[in-house]
């Protein structure tokens, strides 16, 4: 294992999300000894702790079952997947904002209900 | 008897796994990674506003330098030649563009299939494309790699991780931290490699990915 791929398997680690679920909950307690200029290799522990922070939350309401751990590519994918998801639904939103149309005059178009 | 020789394995295992993972922990708790060579402690940091400064007028400089010397070509030059040649680059990254594209679709569909736990047959079957699909698109970025290595571009690059490494190494003395090398040339002539590739490999951590 690379520095890299050692990296992952930490904030993969029980221990890693503990401690990330209390530093989200508590003021006062940090991930790092530095509060801002983050390494870049601490950039990349922060967004594998949020990968697999969102994995577990999948898996605990039974989204998912933990075979996604069985290879890495399987948690890649997932993630890949459910955001992509996410920005289909917010370019949906966006495009049922602009169908409101609220014209000052003679006619007013009311969206469309149903 | 056995068993208790294939437990015992697992265990020393588990232990190794452990020890190279705090070794990690030590690389991410700081912005800073300190280490020890020949009973001596030093340090590699992120640049300060003053050496990011120093950092763009040495770079500055030597894109000049490299500018001048006919014998190292632009990329863009470097793929002419290549071209004129019968080693076409242009069609190298039209199949990498293609392969991506591929190994993408292939990550949403085997995504979906496991949201909707559709199986091992299926996940696997995915996860086969994809690893073959990445195994070409090592090949073709290893040949890219080593066409282009002598591009200006890569000489620049490989200039500005030195200066880095330069810039951001200090040594302790006294209790005391300051900066190793007072100038370029003196890193640059520095006999110990070992040290020098060290903290080239620890800043490239801190400011490359």
């Amino acid at each position: 294992m690379n520095t890299y791929e050692k990296l992952r398997c930490l904030a993969k680690s029980n221990k890693a999300q503990n401690l990330f679920l209390a530093v989200k909950e508590l003021n006062g307690l940090t991930l790092f000894r530095n509060s801002n200029d983050l390494s870049k290799l601490q950039e990349l522990y922060l967004s594998y702790l949020y990968l697999y922070d969102a994995i577990n939350h999948d898996i605990v309401i039974d989204k998912i079952s933990d075979k996604i751990f069985d290879y890495e590519l399987y948690e890649d994918a997932y993630i890949l997947w459910k955001n992509k998801g996410r920005k289909q639904v917010k370019k949906e939103d966006k495009n049922k904002q602009k169908e409101l149309h609220l014209v000052v005059g003679n006619t007013i178009n009311f969206p469309k209900r149903g | 008897m056995e068993n208790r020789l294939n437990e015992a394995q697992r265990i020393i295992k588990e232990m190794e796994k452990e020890t190279e993972l705090s070794k990690v922990e030590e690389l991410i708790k700081d912005n800073k990674i300190s280490f020890e060579h020949d009973k001596k402690q030093y340090r590699v940091r992120l640049l300060n506003l003053s050496e990011k400064e120093e950092l763009d007028t040495l770079r500055r400089k030597k894109f000049g330098q490299l500018l001048k010397d006919k014998d190292i070509l632009l990329e863009k030059d470097l793929i002419e030649d290549y071209k004129q040649r019968g080693i076409d680059i242009a069609d190298l990254d039209e199949q990498l563009k293609k392969l991506n594209a591929q190994d993408i679709d292939f990550q949403l569909k085997l995504g979906e299939a496991i949201a909707k736990n559709e199986g091992d047959t299926i996940f696997n079957n995915y996860r086969e494309q994809i690893e073959s699909v990445r195994n070409q698109k090592k090949e073709i970025n290893a040949q890219k790699t080593l066409l282009l290595q002598f591009s200006l571009e890569n000489a620049l690059l490989n200039y500005v991780a030195q200066v880095i490494t330069y810039l951001s190494l200090d040594v302790c003395e006294n209790n005391n931290w300051k900066r190793m090398f007072s100038n370029l040339e003196e890193f640059q002539t520095y006999h110990d490699e070992q040290l020098i590739n060290k903290a080239g490999q620890y800043s490239m951590y801190l400011q490359y990915l």
